[in-house]
């Protein structure tokens, strides 16, 4: 179905064959008033729209969707537009660079100083919700975390570095995302330890042979396991 | 050795006046190498010192069966090479651009080993040292020629051969009341604390705040005769400053060098008949290779002591107030003038500026803007002398404005710490991690 050759091309498309998908956030006078502007200067966009083909003169919007509402504000019949191949990995690419999306960092491997930068975007948002979080503190902390094994964000309500439990964490997953490495059963680092479920404390020491381990408690189970040696 | 020597300057001598990149790799960059010291199987072309980037030439020495061509590890020297037809000059748009490729190279994620790097075009030639995240100039850019070459590799291969272990920081502004000595107890404090074996030196005997908001006794005339004495070795005077941990015996502990109140009385005149610019410089001497960080706190002005300070130092941390202009303006001066005025006399390339950072009162969004127009003033003012301050106000600004400065708050807690008598570091959470930011913004890769 896919013409591959269209691809990469330049093409002058008729705006309604053109399925904008879910649209802008843009206000309205932006659009209104460049709108205007387009129709005064002659009416040709010449920062493209972003599409894939979908079908014989069907096309899907992906990328810029503010030129979109804007070429139609103006009334425009046809638009040029960048024809591209429309896999997945296009689209988060198209939208990251559009400014239509905010790119994300690998936390479990990010340096600091990435850590650092994702944090002062945050907070650094008009009417962010982690505007009262320290960033020096807040980086230190996570950065010196066992992040490489954290499955989920949990972890860092732990870190006392004001990014609490709810919208707090949960701003965060705008621009981190994990990739686990499973927990090695060898650890014997007492502040990696504690950030374990008590389930999974109990599993590693029934491994290398701990007796009494169903009365104990987490710190029990914590500190017996830092002194023992990994079979 | 002296096989080497010859091929060095004969491959000099052979290369064609317009010689292109490959050209200067294909016939003097292995000669380079050799005479530094690295055999064919110690160097790496095209070495990959990340997941983006590539340098020209990593090498490093054979460690017992770890062959650096085999497993592309731990590189210790990065070499970037140009071809003649890029101006190397110190100064010129191509050497600055040259020396921030490297920079970029030396701090890729793969060469955290790396402790030198070099550029060259073989007509110029320049050696940087990195520590920890700091890389700064160990020569001036050189201008190569048949009679100095073997001279000067040499003296590079001596270098990089037997790299010093200290990254010496002098801590000034030549405005008062910015913060030097607390910037210079607390920075002490906390790269002791992660694990670095520090020297602290008071260089300001009229204040003695350094020694003073540790409880430790002010010198009564042993630093100023260690100093003046070329007998006398300047680390016996050294006090160490102790800080019990609460878990067990162990303890938190660094080294001072204590202010002397003889200096004080002295003027400038008497202590210029006393001491050469280069005197401190001198004297660490031994203390750079015991220690992993020499802290001084210098006093303000642009007195003979400060020079002393400023000379012995390979960057100038600069402290500023955002609040206070004549402290930004100040910090301009010391990069403008005084700095380069050390670096001429002291022929190593060194010290070097490091960014602005802003110590003090918390900031709001308003002063930030009063702020930042009197840097662009400043800035601006500067280009007119030709004199290119932006990367030590705004490092980060490339063809994104980014205008972060970085910040150090002060507050009670980190004032009142000086009353008792135990760096701010060790008592208060907040000034812990605030402090231990600053180390790993300007210091710790």
């Amino acid at each position: 179905m896919s013409h591959f050759n269209d691809i990469g091309n330049l093409m002058h498309l008729y705006l309604d064959e053109i399925d904008p998908g879910e649209g802008t956030d843009a206000p309205a006078f932006l659009i209104k008033a460049t709108a205007h502007l387009l129709n005064q200067k002659g009416g040709q966009n010449s920062v493209p729209i972003i599409v894939k083909e979908v079908g014989e003169d069907k096309y899907e919007l992906i990328g810029n969707s503010f030129i979109y509402a804007v070429a139609e504000e103006a009334g425009l019949e046809r638009v040029w537009c960048i024809v591209t191949d429309g896999k997945d990995d296009t689209i988060e690419v198209t939208q990251v660079l559009a400014g239509e999306k905010i790119p994300k960092i690998n936390l479990s491997k990010a340096s600091r100083d990435e850590i650092a930068a994702a944090l002062e975007y945050l907070i650094e948002q008009p009417g962010s919700i982690l505007k009262t979080v320290k960033l020096a503190i807040a980086t230190n902390r996570i950065d010196e975390a066992p992040r490489q094994y954290w499955k989920t964000f949990e972890p860092i309500v732990n870190l006392k570095c004001g990014i609490t439990k709810g919208k707090k964490l949960d701003a965060l997953k705008q621009v981190f995302y994990l990739t686990p490495q499973s927990m090695p059963d060898t650890i014997t680092d007492p502040d990696i330890l504690k950030t374990m479920s008590i389930t999974d404390l109990k599993a590693i020491a029934k491994k290398r042979g701990i007796t009494g381990i169903s009365k104990m408690k987490k710190d029990a189970l914590v500190e017996a396991l830092s002194n023992s040696k990994p079979n | 050795m002296n096989m080497t020597a010859i091929s060095l300057r004969s491959a000099l001598q052979c290369l064609p006046d317009n010689a292109q990149e490959p050209i200067v790799d294909l016939h003097f960059s292995t000669q380079l190498l050799e005479a530094l010291g690295f055999q064919p199987e110690e160097i790496h072309p095209q070495y990959a010192t990340g997941s983006k980037m590539v340098v020209d030439k990593a090498a490093r020495k054979t460690i017992g069966n770890d062959i650096f061509l085999h497993t592309k590890s731990n590189p210790y020297l990065l070499v970037e090479l140009k071809g003649r037809d890029i101006n190397l000059s110190e100064g010129s748009a191509q050497y600055h651009k040259t020396v921030n490729q490297l920079k970029g190279y030396l701090l890729d994620s793969n060469c955290k080993s790396a402790q030198w790097g070099i550029i060259t075009n073989s007509c110029h030639i320049q050696l940087f040292r990195k520590h920890g995240k700091v890389v700064y100039p160990a020569t001036k850019c050189l201008s190569l020629d048949l009679d100095n070459i073997d001279e000067i590799v040499a003296d590079i291969r001596r270098k990089i051969e037997t790299p010093t272990k200290a990254l010496t920081i002098a801590v000034y502004n030549n405005k008062g009341g910015v913060g030097k000595a607390t910037t210079a107890v607390n920075l002490a404090a906390i790269l002791t604390f992660l694990g670095k074996k520090v020297l602290a030196v008071d260089f300001d005997p009229n204040q003695q705040d350094l020694t003073s908001s540790l409880k430790l006794a002010v010198s009564k005339g042993n630093v100023y005769k260690a100093l003046s004495d070329r007998d006398i070795e300047l680390l016996n005077t050294v006090c160490p400053y102790s800080f019990p941990l609460k878990s067990g015996n162990a303890e938190l502990r660094f080294d001072v060098l204590p202010a002397d109140e003889e200096m004080a009385s002295l003027t400038d005149d008497s202590l210029l008949k006393q001491f050469k610019r280069n005197r401190l410089y001198q004297k660490l001497n031994t203390a750079r290779q015991k220690y992993d960080y020499i802290l001084i706190d210098s006093p303000p002005n642009w007195r003979h002591i400060s020079q002393l300070a400023v000379y012995a130092a390979d960057v100038v941390l600069i402290p500023t107030k955002h609040n206070n202009l004549f402290s930004l303006e100040n910090a301009a001066t010391v990069i403008k003038r005084f700095i380069p005025e050390i670096q001429a006399q002291k022929a190593n390339g060194s010290p070097i500026p490091l960014p602005i950072f802003f110590n003090g009162e918390k900031i709001t969004q308003p002063q930030l803007l009063v702020a930042q127009q009197e840097i662009n003033n400043i800035i601006k003012a500067a280009k007119q002398e030709k004199i290119d301050l932006l990367p030590y106000f705004y490092p980060r600004h490339t063809s994104a404005k980014d205008l972060h400065i970085h910040q150090v708050p002060s507050y009670a807690n980190i004032a009142s710490a000086a009353f008792s008598r135990v760096p701010a570091v060790y008592r208060d959470r907040s000034a812990h991690e605030y402090y231990k930011d600053l180390a790993k913004e300007y210091f710790l890769q």
